[in-house]
């Protein structure tokens, strides 16, 4: 039971989406471009979250959006070592973490 | 087997037996069907077809015995002849089309038979794209009975038969006639022919359909059977081998033509209109025809005249038949059932006797030009002696073609005659118009022109003592003094006559008085010029002759023969079909007949006295040189420009729209096409320029479509729709 | 417009997390990045124990505010650069941050339109943050499924430990020396 409005749980959420939108769109450093994916990710879990509390379904407290949101942290850590692993094989072999430069779509 | 069935056929109580399945079967109910039905005019015509086709074949074995390719020939000849088997035994529109199409590609292979000569090549073609004009035309008619009378559920018959379903298929002629034919196959329930089919209710209300529907059909018959405007393919078709112009004139080519307006107004009937049009066809052309005739130099092109001229007359029965069942429908019960009276059987008796005498008349002109080695009337002359047979059988041939009793050629004329008068009586008494008095005119005038011209060819290659072969010699080539001072009234220096003739150019240098050049090359093909001397052929080619001879004199008497009736509905108009008919029972003599025939006898009697006048034994008539009349000679050479109207129309007109086309082809559909290639050329060159392969412009697209997608659906889908709602309570 | 202790408390932590957020991608340095967003998965983290979710919160410290920030951290050690200086502030293209800008308006304006649903009922006693349920949901129910996204992890993990070692195969000399 909470008494934050929903309204302000989703704009929290569709603002930083916005910023991880334009972090992403605007960034070319590989790192910082992840980092909004990261941010872009935790608006989607906050989103979960918020929703799964204000559904009048047979389980309390938010539980199934718990869940996911769990479950996607997870993948979101998961991703990050995925995605520094590749910025450091970008470094070595390109010599560069610049999105712009690295067009070949491949190592 | 013709035979058999038409005299099974004579002799039989139920006159229709069909037996057809179901071709192709649409999923709303159309039913296409194939099948074979035996009509009593398709057992006259089996007759006509097999026998002619049998002594062709019989008279080709000599006649041809020295061409190469016979076994094409052959395959040819037999394929002509079973699809016109074929096609009088079919009983539907679309069966017909199809062997009617077989005929036209069997004469476009046929006259092209010599297809080494450019004349013979080009006259194919030229046959073949005439009667294909109208066979579109045909197509045409076809296609609005069809879709007119589709849906016969719907439609609306003015017969007792109405609402009955039809098993057949719409354009099953049982169905055209609105009359239930029971599945099993010895139906005896007749078909009950027309005029219900043509009722404006069928055709949505409209009149003037059927009527389109009918000329429609009446230009698929022309192109088919040389009418008027559709003529020009016959003669040049006359570059074939002589044979095939005796099976095409006589039994199959033309003779479809005929057959399909006579079943056309039996199955499906006529409108007054369209029937008008048909006597008016019929009569002009049998003048017109005639009139080129009496000038041709080309023994072949003067039967073939003839041929187009009896055509008419044909036509002109079918019309004047279709216009009495239109202005006096008159019904006779078979079986219980009321059948339409019809009167086309006029027309197909005529179609009888003509298909024995032109067969007749062609073939001794094979065997004149087997003979002598040339076609070319000015170089004949003196045969009687030398061609006794010949002779005869082509005096019988031309007397019966004359209308000289007791030759056929006079019984079935002057019944068309007599017919074309009883509708032109009905027409000025019912309707006050006189028009079809005038087409009686015309018709009655061309049985004296056909006289003169048969007659004219008959003095001009039989009678005198000799040939005139080295007469017309020196206009070839450099012109002779003597041509352009003494042109004749008929002469072959044809020195225009148009470049289709020019097929016996090297021929008429050999003369038949110099027959010692036997080895010259004949140009013609049609023969090789071996019997340089000019004498009756063998028996193989005499005995179809003298069948022929026998036949043309005894195909009048056709209605004699008990049953026959049957085979010819409405025959019995004549002063010998009132003898057949009635005289026994003591009905009185109809004097207009009488009057018609005296009258038809006297022109054609005419015409052979004039014929005699200007050609007889051996005299060759030349106008003089300031007569008026050179210039209607000099028309009448030219075939009435009809060939060079349609060279012009074609490199005029046609040309014109084929630029047309062109155009539009070069700068709109393929500027299209090249826009739209451009359209992409361009995008995608614009598009390359996006792959750039930096992620975050990629990301950037794909968040365009996402702000696309939300801004489509959350504002632009709500504004139209008219308020944006979200469910109040989430549903799990 | 009253607005309650934890409303207010969860307006200034959210704004707290969203200025953190702007501040590493806005950086200029590359660690000062490192540690704003460090600063962002824990306001986050505070947001979820605002919301009852206390074991989310902590999962949210422990994994991003620990974990990944760590994670980010070495590897911007390892990498040794900084943030191109054209990157900066003033670096910022037009169209694209319209377009975030736009993208933003538009969530911001479907927030503002969702119903006020009601709140899903609070977790029972003898369970106040509904941690065994949490539990009993996550292992019990979805327990296929987090065991399958386990082993996807883990294979990701695999791949991400291959992609980060020292590779010495001749291709990717090659590929170095060009």
């Amino acid at each position: 039971m909470t008494t934050i409005p929903l309204v302000d749980l989703l704009s929290l959420s569709g603002a930083l989406f916005a910023l991880g939108l334009f972090g992403v769109l605007t960034r070319r450093n590989f790192i910082l471009i992840l980092i909004s994916v990261e941010v872009i990710m935790n608006a989607a879990i906050l989103n979960f979250v918020a929703f799964s509390l204000f559904s009048p379904g047979p389980a309390a407290g938010g539980i199934p959006g718990q869940s996911i949101a769990v479950i996607l942290i997870g993948l979101a850590a998961t991703e990050v070592a995925v995605g520094l692993a590749i910025v450091l094989a970008l470094n070595r072999l390109r010599g560069t973490l610049n999105v712009a430069e690295a067009i070949q779509l491949k190592l | 087997m013709g035979l058999w069935i038409a005299v099974t056929e004579a002799s039989a109580s139920q006159l229709y037996h069909d037996a057809s399945f179901v071709w192709l079967g649409l999923p709303d109910g159309t039913n296409f069907v194939m099948g074979t039905l035996v009509s009593p005019l398709g057992a006259l015509m089996l007759v006509v077809v097999n026998v002619v086709g049998f002594l062709v074949v019989l008279y080709s074995n000599e006649y041809m015995a020295h061409e190469e390719g016979l076994p094409r020939y052959y395959a040819e000849l037999m394929l002509f002849l079973s699809a016109m088997n074929g096609l009088v035994l079919a009983d539907n529109y679309l069966e017909f089309i199809l062997m009617w199409e077989l005929v036209g590609l069997c004469s476009y292979l046929l006259i092209g038979f010599f297809w080494k000569k450019p004349s013979a090549a080009s006259a194919a073609k030229k046959a073949f794209i005439v009667t294909r004009v109208g066979d579109v035309l045909f197509f045409l008619g076809v296609f609005i009975l069809f879709s007119s009378l589709g849906d016969l559920s719907s439609a609306t018959p003015a017969t007792a038969y109405a609402g009955t379903t039809c098993p057949g298929g719409v354009l099953h002629w049982s169905c055209l006639g609105f009359t239930f034919t029971p599945p099993n196959t010895n139906s005896s329930v007749p078909f009950l022919p027309a005029n219900a089919a043509i009722e404006a209710s069928n055709f949505g209300g409209s009149s003037w359909l059927p009527t389109l529907a009918g000329l429609l059909i009446l230009g698929g018959a022309a192109g088919k059977s040389a009418q008027f405007p559709l003529h020009t393919w016959l003669p040049d078709a006359m570059e074939g081998p002589t044979t095939v112009s005796a099976l095409i004139h006589a039994a199959t080519m033309v003779a479809a033509g005929i057959y399909l307006l006579a079943i056309t107004d039996i199955y499906f009937g006529f409108t007054l209109t369209a029937a008008i049009v048909i006597v008016g066809i019929g009569g002009f052309t049998s003048l017109f025809a005639g009139t080129m005739g009496i000038v041709a130099p080309d023994i072949k092109r003067v039967i073939a005249y003839s041929t187009i001229s009896q055509l008419g007359y044909m036509a002109m029965a079918v019309g004047a038949a279709a216009v009495i069942s239109d202005l006096t429908p008159t019904y006779s019960l078979v079986n219980g059932t009321p059948v339409l009276n019809t009167f086309t059987g006029v027309a197909m008796f005529h179609l009888f006797s003509h298909a024995f005498f032109k067969a007749l008349l062609f073939l001794t002109a094979g065997a004149v030009i087997h003979a002598v080695g040339t076609q070319d009337l000015f170089q004949m002359g003196g045969l009687r002696k030398r061609m006794p047979i010949t002779s005869i059988t082509m005096l019988v041939g031309a007397l019966a073609l004359s209308g000289i009793p007791p030759f056929s050629g006079f019984f079935s004329k002057d019944d068309l005659l007599s017919l074309t008068w009883q509708a032109a009586t009905l027409e000025s008494t019912q309707n006050g118009s006189p028009l079809l008095y005038v087409f009686f005119a015309l018709a009655l005038m061309a049985v004296f022109i056909t006289a003169l011209y048969i007659f004219r060819l008959w003095f001009l290659a039989f009678s005198g003592d000799r040939s005139r072969g080295e007469a017309p010699a020196a206009s070839h080539g450099a012109p002779a003094p003597a041509a352009p001072t003494s042109a004749p009234f008929a002469s072959s220096t044809s020195s225009s006559s148009s470049s289709s003739h020019a097929h016996d150019a090297p021929a008429a240098a050999l003369p038949l008085a110099s027959s010692t050049s036997s080895s010259a090359p004949s140009a013609s093909g049609a023969h090789d010029g071996g019997h340089a001397g000019g004498h009756d052929p063998s028996w193989i080619m005499t005995v179809p002759l003298v069948v022929l001879a026998t036949l043309a004199v005894a195909a009048g008497f056709l209605p004699l023969i008990p049953g026959v009736g049957h085979l010819l509905p409405g025959l019995s108009w004549t002063v010998l079909g009132k003898c057949v008919t009635n005289c026994g029972a003591g009905s009185s003599f109809d004097l207009t007949d009488a009057l018609l025939g005296s009258a038809s006898l006297a022109f054609a009697g005419l015409g052979i006295l004039t014929a005699y006048a200007f050609w007889g034994n051996g005299k060759v008539y030349r106008l003089p040189k300031d007569s008026p009349l050179l210039g209607v000679h000099s028309v009448l050479l030219h075939k009435y420009y009809f060939d060079e109207l349609y060279d012009g129309l074609a490199t005029h007109v046609i040309l014109g729209l084929a630029r047309g086309a062109d155009w539009v082809d070069r700068y709109i559909i393929d500027g299209t096409i090249r826009g739209i290639e451009e359209l992409f050329s361009q995008a995608s060159k614009s598009g390359r320029r996006l792959q750039t392969g930096i992620v975050s412009s990629y990301a950037a697209w794909v968040v365009v479509g996402l702000l696309a997608f939300l801004v489509f659906f959350l504002y632009v889908v709500p504004w139209l729709v008219g308020g944006f709602h979200l469910p109040p309570t989430p549903g799990l | 417009m009253s607005v309650d202790a934890a409303t207010l408390a969860f307006l200034l932590v959210g704004i707290a997390a969203f200025l953190a957020g702007a501040l590493a991608l806005l950086s200029r340095e590359i660690v000062h990045t490192v540690i704003y967003i460090g600063g962002f998965f824990a306001s986050l983290g505070v947001v979820y124990f605002l919301l009852s979710a206390p074991f989310l919160g902590l999962l949210q410290l422990a994994v991003y505010a620990g974990a990944v920030t760590i994670l980010l951290m070495f590897a911007v050690m390892v990498i040794k650069r900084r943030i191109f200086a054209r990157e900066a502030v003033l670096g910022i293209k037009a169209p694209t941050f319209i377009l975030a800008l736009l993208v933003g308006a538009v969530l911001l304006d479907l927030a503002q339109r969702v119903p006020a649903y009601a709140s899903a009922p609070a977790c029972p006693a003898s369970d106040p943050y509904c941690v065994s349920l949490l539990a009993q949901n996550l292992f019990l129910d979805n327990g296929g499924w987090l065991l399958l996204l386990g082993f996807v992890m883990l294979s990701a993990l695999a791949g991400a430990v291959h992609l980060a070692r020292e590779w010495r195969t001749p291709a990717v000399r090659k590929i170095r020396e060009d």
